[in-house]
């Protein structure tokens, strides 16, 4: 699904990612944990090509980002992004912000855009905010929202930027709930986040990055329990 | 022994009509002019936002000459000093319409810019990651959020812009200003018929003022 190699990303004199080698298959549920600055993020951005790569290669479902013939705007359809700040448009109601991508898109008529757009918040378990605007939502329910909005354009992968670090405690689970129900539905999905428990329960595999480097990758068990680097050691002795 | 002045209504009343006819020329110039300069000021706004250095300083450039020099000056380079250059003629209300459209565009085009900087970039962001372009996203995400924040300083330029009408008297447009300096010219009654000037431009001002308030709140509510 995902193929990296040798990935480097500087942003002027500060190289934040310094060779990635990573492949995605699909169906699978990666996690990316690592300290604040170590480059999750901006791995996770030069996916969809929200940050231009500076050298080495990102290939999604078979087209290279970088090259000049690859269309940008199907790139980004292909892998959808949940944020960390969720991003809802705030003038749009949470229909809107899901129908917004398949109408002007993939040029869904109106009608149809409402059914699917109706159908992903009754997914995400928010049908009767259909008409609310963000202002009114709660933390997890914009995040949701969010969610919807990637799925409603059919994404082969999700990609999710710590989508509960903004959100009070109480709001994670309802959250994790729809990720871990996308997981089970064989996604693939590739998400940033600390939340140990989420990565034991869906995940496939968690990689360890720091300084821009791959540190270590294993199976959820395997690392938490047994980590074999003493910088994943340090960091997971910290966050649990 | 008075001071010999006393407030006339009837000369107000006789000259409402004409003024009210100059008032129409005020109006009309105002919103051709803000017309075009929106076009100007969103056009020389965006491009003042363009990651491409020319269309950048092409846009500075006419927004820092127009606020670096005098409404007057222009409005006379433009009647006189244009169609000297040109070999042509420009009747006078065109050339205030041009005049207030280009010195109010230079004022929008800041309004735009700071309204656009304004907007997060994960707007965009969010917009191009399920697939929007560049166009797209500018009219569909940031353009209807932005616009919610031009508009108290649109009015106030608007505002501005009514009241400037009143310095095309120097190239004899028929304006409010104009009308009343006429109308004093032949009976002498200064203090009645400018009050009556000023008055008419202070209700159409706060008129703007007040549709501009409720366009605001009915904006607001929605979001």
């Amino acid at each position: 699904m995902i193929q990296i190699r040798n990935l480097h990303k500087s942003f002027g004199d500060l190289e934040v990612l310094r060779g990635i080698d990573l492949d995605i298959a699909v169906g699978e549920v990666t996690v990316i944990m690592g300290p604040s600055g170590s480059g999750k993020s901006t791995l996770l951005r030069c996916i969809n090509r929200l940050e231009k790569i500076t050298s080495g290669t990102v290939i999604v479902d078979g087209q290279d980002v970088m090259d000049k013939k690859t269309d940008l705007n199907f790139v980004r359809t292909e892998a959808g992004m949940v944020f960390q700040q969720f991003n809802l448009f705030p003038h749009m109601t949470a229909l809107e912000n899901v129908t917004i991508g398949p109408i002007k898109v993939r040029k869904m008529n109106h009608n149809k855009a409402k059914k699917l757009g109706m159908e992903l918040l009754s997914k995400v378990g928010l049908e009767d905010k259909a008409l609310t605007y963000p202002d009114h939502l709660s933390g997890g329910q914009k995040q949701r929202v969010a969610i919807a909005r990637s799925l409603a354009l059919k994404p082969k992968v999700l990609l999710f930027d710590e989508p509960t670090s903004a959100l009070d405690p109480e709001l994670v689970g309802e959250v994790l709930e729809v990720m871990k129900q996308l997981g089970r539905e064989g996604m693939t999905m590739v998400v940033v986040t600390h939340e140990m428990g989420f990565a034991r329960e869906v995940a496939d595999r968690v990689i360890f990055i720091d300084e821009g480097v791959i540190i270590e990758e294993d199976t959820p068990e395997e690392i938490f329990s047994n980590p074999k680097h003493d910088r994943t050691k340090s960091f997971l002795g910290k966050v649990i | 022994m008075g001071t010999g002045f006393d407030f006339n209504f009837q000369v107000i009343w006789e000259s409402v009509p004409f003024l009210l006819t100059g008032l129409k020329l005020t109006l009309l110039i105002t919103i051709f002019g803000l017309l075009m300069g929106f076009f100007l000021g969103t056009l020389t706004g965006l491009m003042k936002i363009s990651r491409n250095i020319v269309i950048q300083k092409i846009g500075g450039i006419y927004i820092e000459s127009i606020r670096g020099t005098p409404v007057m000056v222009q409005v006379m380079f433009i009647y006189f000093g244009l169609p000297l250059a040109l070999n042509m003629r420009v009747a006078p209300m065109v050339a205030g319409i041009v005049a207030i459209g280009i010195n109010s565009g230079a004022y929008i085009a800041e309004i735009v810019r700071g309204a656009f900087q304004s907007i997060e970039r994960g707007q965009t962001e969010a917009g191009r990651s399920i697939g929007l372009s560049n166009l797209q996203t500018l009219l569909y995400i940031i353009w209807p959020q932005a616009f919610r924040r031009m508009i108290p300083p649109l009015g106030n330029q608007f505002i501005i812009s009514l009241k400037d009408t009143s310095l095309l008297v120097v190239v004899g447009v028929g304006e409010l200003t104009r009308t009343g300096q006429e109308i004093i010219a032949s009976n002498f009654r200064a203090f009645e018929i400018w009050l009556t000037v000023a008055v008419m431009y202070l209700m159409v001002t706060m008129s703007i003022a007040k549709v501009l308030n409720l366009m605001e709140r009915r904006l607001e509510i929605r979001a």
